[in-house]
């Protein structure tokens, strides 16, 4: 069991198990998730380290992400996201460290700890030479759901993420943005009491991305929980409850978004953070001619 | 804003050949760096590369060493039209070509199309098998000089280079248009029949073979070998040989013919390049975007396709599912279905109706009109069972990082490889028992159908078993490119090696079956197929039962080892 549950954890989580979500489908509360949770975090990571042919990508992260929250990671490019949320859902194992979703641990008792979470990777491929309705019964069916749960999942996802008039289409034929859509669906079908989603916003167009902050959002609602990476600081501001910044593979700042924030802008704090530069004119002169 | 005509500014330094070898050479030495066991195979490859080419190098310069001139037309004929078979064939049938360097890459940088095709030619010479190749065929130089002196040893020497040009050529343009051809569905018939010519071409060229050494009729051969060293496979080679025997005459038209066959080959790889290059832009390892009909049932039965609808709708019906559907989809798998098919066939009829090939493994069929008998069908059938079975030893090569899709669902090793053991045999298990048939028809022995059956299936589910524990502790990423035939180059070695060994392993346990088949006589036509069966089965959920445990205790680390590295 997890070794340390924090206070936060169980202030921060008030609301928990699963009222519905969406229409009719109930695609939260589906018994999977059905106990007390609250005592522990959605998802804990505690010391997490993972080392690449000895260089070393996550140097030790330590996070606790409440119930019921709305979890931001900040990073720039390479700061050892992926890399953390790999570890946390189980595909990438970890060179120390440990990773519990909802007090069960990802490396010793995955089985359940899989079944309470839906991930959604970065970089990884769909099996892609599937339809969107095909890949959504193959996710539903590895999770060991009712084929007629599946059935009418499915088609409520795809008519809600308007994915249904891509009819037979192969997902390797979807633009990138329904592929992020496809993806989350896939991701959501099981009705996890945890999401975790590496990059939802990238490369997605804004009426996409208004649709899957607005599903999001309503999931949260619902008393499910997000985790999710993003460099864009607009996104992050405007849906979390909670923020942590990564950089050089040790979180920075954790917190609320207000604690994190104070009364500057998050970019403001994520740039000072990070330690970016700006240009001052005198380089690249040869650019304007 | 409009503006006039706009030249780049400044003088562009031209960039030729010896670019593209060294980047071959420095994004091979990227991939060692690092991975000790990456080296340690590159070694050992190298080596039995080297140990082959010196053998064969003492092979074609033993008639120079022993003296006798009447073999020096007759080995450089056959080995060098051999060795051109080969370099046409195999990356077919077997190995895949290098894509260390993937033309796709370079289809946004300023070069003309004679730059990259030179370029990527240049760089495609950089390889172990034709270094090999070149140390071996330098063998045919040493018999050149003893009979013909220092001339006859020079245009050999240029006869050699050119043959190996002409060998690398030839593999570039024969997969760079089969893939091409395979991509494009509309003409993927037409590409499945074309293998089947070409390894239809292995057949008569074999028989054409044993017939003649059959005869030992040397005289004949030599007339053989004289057509073959006037046809671009036997050109090169010969030309030194022409010199030597003295007919210099010859020398300059054969090497024309080389070159002008080089050029073709060139000019026909720098067409189907352009495609492929242009084609990878847009649907990267998918074909054109197409309306398909419409949707009918739920999404759970569109899964499914109608050939398993008889499975449970749960993981292992999923799991079985997707898969049948991927062997057809995916066209990497599906030129692997196509290969097992035609070398299915092919193979067997070659051995057993040129059956000399294997006189020293049977000891009974001897006679000259090359009758078959049950060991030396057993044997062939093993091979194809094996052949078949080797085909998974990638398997989640296959799927690269989305198997991820698996490892966060938390599916159970055993279950995975035996509905992907389930899935694949779909296809294989009615082109084994086609084999079987029409094996046994040809042969005009019908009753052996049994058996044939019981050795092919023993051998596939051997092989199952053994290319279970293959993909799970040898798997490795393909590149995402939409050439069925592409691999990295260090993977290349290792795809090789560990293919072989699997094959060698396979065949040790599908042994017992050549054994019986031996030695039970006229019992073993009617138990073959039940034991045979029982044999494979056994074997098959012995295999996957160990190497499913093997897969739960490195679900990540399989996922690493298949992911392209970026």
């Amino acid at each position: 069991m997890l070794p340390v549950t924090g206070a936060t954890a169980a202030s921060d989580s008030g609301m928990s198990c699963g009222s519905s979500f969406g229409r009719g489908g109930g695609l939260a509360g589906t018994g999977y998730g059905r106990r007390m949770t609250a005592e522990y975090p959605a998802l804990a990571l505690r010391g997490l380290v993972k080392s690449f042919d000895g260089k070393v990508a996550v140097t030790g992260v330590d996070l606790d992400v409440p119930a019921g929250s709305f979890y931001g990671l900040l990073g720039p490019n390479g700061a050892g996201k992926t890399t953390t949320l790999s570890m946390a859902v189980g595909l990438l194992r970890p060179t120390a460290g440990g990773a519990w979703v909802l007090g069960h641990d990802v490396w010793v008792d995955p089985v359940t700890a899989k079944q309470l979470l839906g991930a959604m990777p970065d970089g990884v491929r769909l099996f892609d030479r599937l339809s969107g309705a095909e890949l959504l019964a193959y996710h539903g069916l590895l999770r060991g759901m009712d084929p007629a749960v599946v059935d009418r999942r499915a088609a409520e996802l795809l008519d809600v993420l308007a994915l249904a008039d891509a009819g037979r289409t192969l997902v390797v034929d979807y633009s990138a943005g329904m592929r992020k859509k496809i993806g989350l669906a896939c991701a959501l079908l099981h009705g996890p009491r945890l999401l975790v989603l590496d990059e939802p916003f990238e490369a997605v167009d804004p009426v996409s991305a208004a649709l899957i902050r607005d599903i999001l959002q309503r999931y949260v609602a619902g008393g499910g929980t997000v985790v999710f990476s993003s460099h864009v600081m607009e996104v992050v501001q405007r849906l979390c409850s909670h923020v942590a910044i990564l950089a050089g593979g040790t979180i920075k700042r954790v917190g609320t978004l207000e604690q994190v924030r104070g009364d500057r802008s998050l970019e403001e704090v994520f740039v000072e953070v990070v330690g970016g530069r700006t240009a001052t004119g005198e380089e690249l002169a040869w650019l304007s001619r | 804003m409009a503006v006039p005509v706009t030249l780049p500014a400044g003088p562009v330094r031209p960039v030729s050949a010896r670019h593209f070898v060294r980047l071959k050479l420095r994004v091979m030495g990227n991939n060692f760096h690092g991975q000790g066991w990456r080296v340690a195979l590159f070694l050992v490859g190298s080596l039995v590369g080297l140990w082959f080419a010196v053998g064969a190098f003492f092979g074609l310069a033993a008639p120079g060493l022993v003296g006798d001139d009447r073999y020096a037309l007759l080995v450089a004929a056959f080995a060098g039209g051999l060795t051109v078979l080969g370099w046409l064939l195999l990356p077919l049938v077997f190995f895949g070509v290098d894509e260390t360097l993937d033309p796709a890459r370079f289809a946004l940088l300023p070069l003309s199309r004679r730059t990259l095709v030179t370029g990527l030619f240049a760089a495609a010479l950089v390889s172990v098998p034709a270094v090999a190749v070149l140390l071996a065929l330098s063998g045919l130089v040493v018999t050149a000089a003893v009979f013909g002196g220092w001339s006859a040893a020079f245009v050999t020497v240029v006869g050699v280079v050119c043959g190996l040009l002409l060998c690398v050529a030839a593999a570039r343009a024969v997969t760079s248009a089969f893939a091409t051809m395979l991509r494009s569905r509309r003409v993927r018939d037409l590409a499945a029949v074309l293998l089947a010519v070409l390894a239809a071409l292995l057949g008569p060229l074999q028989l054409a073979g044993l017939a003649a050494l059959e005869d030992t009729d040397w005289d004949r051969l030599v007339g053989v070998a004289t057509v073959i060293g006037w046809t671009p496979f036997g050109a090169p080679w010969t030309a030194g040989i022409d010199v030597a025997q003295g007919r210099p005459w010859a020398a300059p038209v054969k090497l024309l013919i080389t070159v002008v066959t080089i050029v073709a080959l060139l000019a026909w790889w720098s067409r189907s390049l352009e495609s492929a290059m242009v084609g990878a832009v847009g649907a990267v390892g998918g074909g054109p975007a197409r309306a398909r009909p419409g949707v009918t049932g739920g999404s759970v039965a569109q899964l499914f396709p109608r050939a398993v609808g008889w499975l449970h709708r749960d993981r292992f019906g999923a799991l079985v599912a997707r898969e049948a559907r991927y062997w057809w989809r995916d066209v990497r798998r599906r030129a692997n279905l196509i290969t097992i098919a035609v070398v299915g066939l092919f193979v067997p009829v070659m051995v057993n109706f040129g059956g000399q090939g294997f006189t020293l493994d049977s000891d009974q069929s001897f006679s000259p009109a090359g009758e078959s008998s049950p060991v030396l069908v057993s044997l062939s059938m093993l091979f194809v069972g094996l052949l078949a079975a080797v085909t998974l030893a990638n398997q989640f090569g296959f799927d690269g990082s989305a198997y991820a899709a698996n490892v966060v669902s938390g599916v159970p090793g055993r279950l995975e490889l035996r509905a992907r053991a389930t899935a694949f045999s779909l296809y294989v298990l009615p082109l084994l028992a086609m084999v079987a048939v029409v094996i046994a028809l040809v042969l005009g022995e019908p009753t052996w159908v049994g058996f044939m059956a019981g050795a092919l299936v023993a051998t596939y589910g051997a092989g199952l078993a053994v290319n279970s524990f293959v993909s799970v502790l040898g798997a490795y990423a393909l590149p995402e490119t939409s050439n069925p035939f592409a691999m990295n180059s260090g993977a290349g070695l290792v795809k090789g090696l560990l293919t072989i060994l699997a094959m060698i392993v396979t065949g040790v346990l599908a042994v017992p079956m050549v054994l019986a088949a031996g030695l039970l006589g006229d019992t073993w036509v009617w138990l073959g197929l039940p034991l045979g069966v029982a044999y494979g089965v056994g074997a098959l959920l012995l295999g996957t039962y160990l190497a499913g445990d093997v897969l739960d205790r490195r679900q990540p680390e399989l996922l690493a080892m298949v992911t392209p590295r970026r």
